[in-house]
C-alpha cells in the first residue's frame, strides 16, 4: 500500500508506528516514576507528564496542518531555527556548562532541539530539489552547509553531544537521497579525523591516507584528493593540539569515555555505577520500585542520561529487551513507510528523523 | 546511481540492517551485562546497599593546672531527621510540636544527596517532654528520631569566658572552610582555647556500616560490625591558668572595662587571661537564646570583646623600658649617661612637659620618675630603626603566638606606615611621641604581659601559653607543653639597669608605689595611655618577687585615668594573690599602706650614687 498526503488527518495516523511510541512513552513514565517517586525530585516527574502532553498536542496540529505546509516553510523553519540559535548564545542561561538554554518559568527550552528537525526539513527540502544532482560535488557541499551552520552554533554554546547527532541525520538522508558513497565518505571524513586524532596519532594519519586515495581511485580527481589530505592532517594535528590545552573537565569527559574505569569515584562513577545497575537485573530483574541501584539512588542523574538503568535493573533482560524491541518496531516502521510514501520530500523527512532517534537512543543506552 | 538509487530496495535494507545492527549492539550489552557478569554486578549491587551512619566522639575535658575538671561533657538529646525516610507532608506536624525551623529542615534535607539514609540533626536540647511527644506522635512523623550527644558542662568558679571560648554548631561558612570532616549540624570550638585546639579536642568521629534494604531502611549492622570504626575520643587538655588568680582577677575587674594578663615570667604560661566585662560560658550550652545573644552583642561595653588579646591601647610610659633597653644595649647611653630635664622639651617652637623638672638624671632614675624630657632626647639618640628593629624583638606589632585563636597584633609603626597613614613622608616630628610610648603604637595587654615577663627573667621571650599539656586518654600518653624560650640577646648589666629602674618606680619616689605588696618585692612601670577626647586608658606592668619573678603582670582599666592610681593597686593585689595568698578579714594589710622593704644597700648605693654624682 503506497501512503499518500491526502484523505482525513487522522486516518492517515499510521498505528504501526503510532502504537510502539506510545508504549515507549508509557515505560519512559514508568522508569521516571521510579527514580524519582521518593525524593525531592519528584518535580520532575511532574514536568515529563506536561512535555507528553505537549507532545500530543503538537503531533494533532501537525495532523491538522496542510501537508505541503512544511514543503513549502522548510527553509522558513529553518532560518527561524538558526536566529533562535543565535540568540539563544547571546541570552540564554547556562545549566550544567551548556549554555544553550531558555527559561520559561521553571522549564527549560532548548533550541537546538527545534534546529534538529529544522535542519531536517531544509536538507529534504533541498535534497528533494529536482535541480539537485547527487553526484555534483559543489551540491554535496551545499547540502554539508545546511547541516554544517546550526551544528558550529550548537559547538559554540558548547554541546558536543547534540552536534554529533547533525552528522548522523546528515549521512543517513544523503545516503537515502542516493549520495555517492566516496563522496559521502571523504566530505565527512574530518569527523572522523576529530574523533581518531584524540585517539593517537598513528589512527588519524592512516586513515586520512585511506580517505585520499579512495577518493582519487574513484573520482580521479587529484586536487580534490590533495585538499582533503592537506584539510584532514591539519584538523588532526590541530586538535591534538586543542585537547592539549583543554580544560581538565572536558579532558576528563573525553578520557571516560573512552576508559570508565579510569576514575571510579568521580567521572567514570555515574557509568560505573549505572552498569552495575543494570548488570544486577539479571533475567527478570529486581521487581519495580525494588532496585536498590535505583531506589537508593547510587546512580546519579538517573532521571535524565541513565534513565535506561531503571527498566534495565527492576525488569532485567526481559524488560531492557522489550524496550529495544520497541525502539526496533518503530525504527522499521520509519523506514518502511520512507519507502513507501510518494513523496520525496517526506521521504527523506522520515528518515532523517529516525536516523535522529537511532542516534539518541544509541547514545542514551 | 544518482537520482535512480533515491529510496532504492538495496540502501533501504542497507539502513534498515545498520538500524538493526545498533539495537543488535545494545541488545548484546545489555547480555553481556545481566548474563555473562550478572553474578558480578549483583552483589557489588548489594554491596552498594550498605549505608555509613556517622557517630559522634566525645569532646575532650579541660583541667585547670591542679587537674581538677573544669569542662565536660553532659548528654543532651537531639532530633534527627533521615532525609530518605522523610515525609514532606509531616513537615507542618513537626513544625507544631517542636517549634524546630521548617527552613532549616528544608535545607538540611534536600542538601543530604547521596547519603540521604544518614539522619542529620535538626534541634538540640530536646525536654523530656518534647521527647515523650516523640514517642507518641513517632507514626506520623517518618524518618523523624533522636540521638544522645554530649554538650558542654562547666564546673568552674570563674567565669574564663573568652580564654576557653564556647563550642556551637557549625556555621555554613565554617562548613566550607574547614574541610570534609564536618556535617551540617556538628559541634565546633568559636574562639579560644576550644577553636585553637579543636583539632585535639574534637576526636574523630565513627562509622558504623549497616545493610539497608530497598526502601533504605536499616535492616542490619553490616558484617557483626566488624568493619565498623568506632569513634576515638578527643584528648583532654590541662590550662596552665591558676583558677583562684582568675577568680579574684574577674573579681577585681568586676564593673571595670579592661584586662589583666598574668605569665609566668619563667616559662610564659598564663596564670590569669581576664577581660571585663565577660559573660557566662553556662549561657552558651547547647542553644543561647536570642535574646541573651542580642543582649550581649549589642552591649556597648562589648562584653564578648577579647580585651587580652584583640583590644590595642598605646602603651605609654610602659613603653620606656624598651627604648631605655635599646639604647643601653646599642651604647648609646650607659647607666653614667646623665640628661637635663628642665620639665619641659622644645621641639620646632612646640613645647612638650614633663612632670616636673627632674634636674640631671640616669637611665634609672628616669624610669623612676617617668621622666618624659629624658625620653624626648633619647629617642632622638636612638633612631627609629632602632627603635623598630627592638619593639619586633618584643614582639610589638607582631603577635606574641599565643594558643589562642584570636590575636591581635597591634601597630608598631614603620616608616611606611606613616607615608601610608599621612601620604606624606616619613616626618622625625613623628618620633617624639613614640618616645614616650604615645602615637601611633598600640600593644594589647598579652603583649605588654609578654614583654614584663621578659624584662623580669633578664631578657628571654617565652612564647605565651595556656595549656600545660595534651592528655591522649586512648593512647594513655601525657605530652607535656614546654615553653618556648627566645633569647632577645640583651646583656645582663643592661636588664639589671631596667630591673631597677622598674624596682624603684614602686619601692622608690617612682609612680608606682600602690603596687607595693607587704611580704614581696616588687618591681613595675605606670603608663597612663592617651585617649582624647575620653579620659585615658591607665596601665601597669610589673613582676615580683623582685629577685626570683614567678609572676608578670599587665593590667589595663580603660578610661581609668593615671596608671600609678587606677592600675597599679590592682597589680598589687594580683602579685599579693598569687605569691602570698587571699587576705582574710583581720589582718588588713592593704597594698596602698603596706610598708616600705628595705632596699638592699647595694642597689640604694648604686642608684643614689649616680644621681648625686
Amino acid at each position: 500500500m503506497r501512503k499518500t498526503l491526502h484523505g482525513n488527518a487522522f486516518k492517515r495516523l499510521d498505528l504501526g508506528i503510532l502504537i510502539p511510541v506510545a508504549l515507549l512513552i508509557a515505560a519512559g513514565l514508568l522508569a521516571l516514576f521510579s527514580a524519582t517517586h521518593n525524593a525531592a525530585i519528584f518535580i520532575k516527574f511532574q514536568k515529563q507528564i506536561f512535555w507528553v502532553i505537549l507532545g500530543t498536542l503538537s503531533l494533532i496540529l501537525v495532523l491538522l496542518a496542510p501537508p505541503r505546509f512544511f514543503h513549502y516553510s522548510a527553509y522558513l523553519l529553518y532560518g527561524a531555527s538558526l536566529l533562535l540559535l543565535i540568540l539563544v548564545l547571546v541570552f540564554g542561561k547556562t545549566i550544567a556548562g551548556n549554555a544553550g538554554w531558555f527559561g520559561i518559568g521553571n522549564y527549560g527550552i532548548q533550541p537546538s532541539e527545534f534546529a534538529k528537525l529544522a535542519a531536517i526539513l531544509a536538507l529534504a527540502r533541498y535534497l528533494s530539489d529536482s535541480t539537485t544532482s547527487m553526484s555534483s560535488f559543489p551540491d554535496t557541499l551545499k547540502a554539508i552547509a545546511i547541516v554544517a551552520v546550526p551544528w558550529a552554533l550548537i559547538l559554540l554554546q558548547p554541546d558536543f553531544g547534540t552536534g554529533l547527532v547533525y552528522w548522523a541525520i546528515f549521512l543517513a538522508m544523503l545516503f537515502w537521497a542516493g549520495a555517492e558513497m566516496v563522496i559521502l565518505l571523504t566530505l565527512l571524513s574530518p569527523v572522523f579525523i576529530v574523533i581518531l586524532s584524540i585517539i593517537g596519532l598513528w589512527y588519524f594519519l592512516i586513515a586520512a591516507l585511506v580517505v585520499s586515495i579512495l577518493f582519487y581511485l574513484f573520482k580521479r580527481n587529484l586536487g580534490v584528493a590533495l585538499l582533503f589530505l592537506v584539510l584532514n592532517l591539519s584538523l588532526g594535528f590541530g586538535v591534538q593540539y586543542l585537547y592539549d590545552h583543554l580544560p581538565d573537565y572536558q579532558k576528563n569527559r573525553i578520557a571516560v569515555y573512552f576508559d570508565p574505569t579510569e576514575a571510579p569515584l568521580s567521572a567514570g562513577y555515574n557509568v560505573i555505577q549505572s552498569k552495575v545497575a543494570i548488570g544486577s537485573g539479571g533475567l527478570t530483574g529486581r521487581g519495580y520500585l525494588q532496585g536498590s541501584q535505583t531506589q537508593l539512588r547510587f546512580v546519579p542523574e538517573q532521571w535524565t542520561d541513565f534513565i535506561f538503568c531503571v527498566p534495565a535493573e527492576e525488569f532485567g533482560f526481559i524488560g531492557g529487551s522489550l524496550i529495544l524491541l520497541l525502539f526496533s518496531v518503530f525504527f522499521l516502521r520509519g523506514l518502511v513507510l520512507a519507502r513507501r510514501i510518494e513523496f520525496r520530500f517526506y521521504s527523506l523527512v522520515i528518515i532523517g528523523i529516525t536516523a535522529m532517534f537511532v542516534f539518541h537512543v544509541f547514545i542514551n543506552i | 546511481m544518482g537520482r535512480t538509487s533515491f529510496a532504492s530496495r538495496k540502501r533501504t535494507y542497507i539502513v534498515g540492517a545498520v538500524f538493526l545492527i545498533l539495537v543488535g549492539i545494545l541488545a548484546f550489552r545489555l547480555y553481556t551485562l545481566q548474563f555473562v557478569e550478572f553474578d558480578s554486578f549483583r552483589s557489588q549491587a548489594q554491596r552498594n546497599s550498605i549505608s555509613r551512619i556517622a557517630s559522634d566522639p566525645l569532646r575532650g575535658i579541660v583541667y585547670d593546672r591542679e587537674g581538677n575538671i573544669i569542662v565536660d561533657n553532659n548528654p543532651s538529646y537531639t532530633l534527627t531527621v533521615t532525609p530518605f525516610e522523610f515525609e514532606w507532608s509531616s513537615l507542618a506536624l513537626l513544625v507544631q510540636l517542636f517549634n524546630v525551623d521548617s527552613n532549616l529542615v528544608r535545607y538540611r534535607v534536600s542538601r543530604a544527596g547521596q547519603n540521604s539514609f544518614e539522619p542529620v540533626k535538626i534541634m538540640r536540647n530536646l525536654s523530656f517532654q518534647q521527647l515523650s511527644m516523640l514517642e507518641e506522635y513517632r507514626t506520623l512523623l517518618p524518618g523523624i528520631n533522636y540521638v544522645i550527644e554530649s554538650r558542654r558542662d562547666y564546673h568552674m568558679r570563674p567565669h574564663l569566658s573568652h580564654l576557653l571560648g564556647y563550642t556551637k554548631e557549625i556555621s555554613p561558612h565554617l562548613l566550607k572552610t574547614m574541610g570534609d570532616y564536618y556535617q551540617p549540624g556538628d559541634i565546633v570550638g568559636f574562639n579560644g582555647i576550644e577553636s585553637f585546639y579543636e583539632d585535639i579536642l574534637r576526636g574523630e568521629k565513627g562509622y558504623g556500616y549497616h545493610t539497608v534494604n530497598a526502601l533504605g531502611k536499616v535492616v542490619e549492622s553490616f558484617d557483626h560490625g566488624q568493619s565498623d570504626i568506632p569513634a576515638v575520643e578527643g584528648s583532654d587538655i590541662v590550662l596552665t591558668i591558676d583558677m583562684d588568680l582568675q577568680s579574684y582577677g574577674e573579681r577585681l575587674m568586676l564593673g571595670k572595662r579592661g584586662s589583666i594578663v598574668a605569665l609566668d615570667p619563667r616559662n610564659g604560661e598564663v596564670l590569669a587571661f581576664v577581660s571585663s566585662p565577660d559573660y557566662d560560658l553556662r549561657d552558651f550550652t547547647g542553644r543561647i537564646s536570642v535574646e541573651l545573644w542580642n543582649s550581649l552583642r549589642d552591649d556597648e561595653a562589648s562584653p564578648l570583646y577579647n580585651r587580652c588579646s584583640m583590644a590595642a591601647y598605646p602603651p605609654g610610659s610602659t613603653f620606656k623600658m624598651l627604648v631605655a633597653a635599646a639604647a643601653l644595649q646599642e651604647g648609646i647611653i650607659d647607666i653614667n649617661t646623665r640628661i637635663p630635664c628642665s620639665g619641659v622639651h622644645l621641639l620646632a617652637g612646640q613645647e612638650f612637659g614633663c612632670h616636673g623638672a627632674h634636674g640631671n638624671i640616669n637611665v634609672v632614675t628616669a624610669i623612676e620618675h617617668s621622666c618624659n624630657v629624658f625620653f624626648y632626647k633619647l629617642i632622638f639618640k636612638l633612631g627609629f630603626d632602632n627603635l623598630v628593629k627592638y619593639g619586633r624583638l618584643f614582639h610589638f606589632g607582631r603577635v606574641t603566638g599565643m594558643d589562642i585563636s584570636n590575636e591581635n597584633s597591634g601597630i608598631l609603626p614603620s616608616k611606611e606606615y606613616y607615608d601610608k597613614r599621612y601620604g606624606s613622608k616619613w616626618n622625625i616630628g613623628y618620633l617624639i611621641n613614640l618616645g614616650i610610648g604615645q602615637g601611633e603604637i598600640n600593644t594589647t595587654p598579652l603583649q605588654m604581659a609578654a614583654y614584663t615577663a621578659a624584662l623580669a627573667n633578664g631578657g628571654t621571650y617565652y612564647r605565651p601559653h595556656a595549656i600545660r599539656a595534651i592528655k591522649h586518654p586512648a593512647r594513655d600518653e601525657e605530652e607535656l607543653i614546654p615553653g618556648n624560650p627566645e633569647n632577645l640577646g640583651f646583656s645582663r648589666s643592661v636588664m639589671e639597669i631596667i630591673q631597677r629602674g622598674m624596682y624603684r618606680s614602686v619601692n622608690g619616689s617612682g609612680t608606682g608605689y600602690l603596687a607595693r605588696v607587704g611580704g614581696t618585692r616588687v618591681a613595675g612601670k605606670t603608663g597612663t595611655a592617651q585617649n582624647p577626647p575620653n579620659p585615658d586608658h591607665a596601665w601597669f606592668v610589673g613582676y615580683a618577687p623582685f629577685d626570683d619573678p614567678q609572676i608578670a603582670v599587665a593590667v589595663i582599666v580603660e578610661n581609668g585615668g593615671f596608671g600609678g592610681s587606677a592600675a597599679a593597686p590592682l597589680a598589687g593585689a594580683m602579685i599579693r594573690r598569687y605569691l602570698i595568698g587571699p587576705v582574710y578579714p583581720g589582718t588588713t594589710t592593704d597594698s596602698s599602706s603596706s610598708v616600705i622593704e628595705p632596699i638592699d644597700q647595694a642597689e640604694v648605693e648604686s642608684a643614689e650614687g649616680v644621681m648625686t654624682d
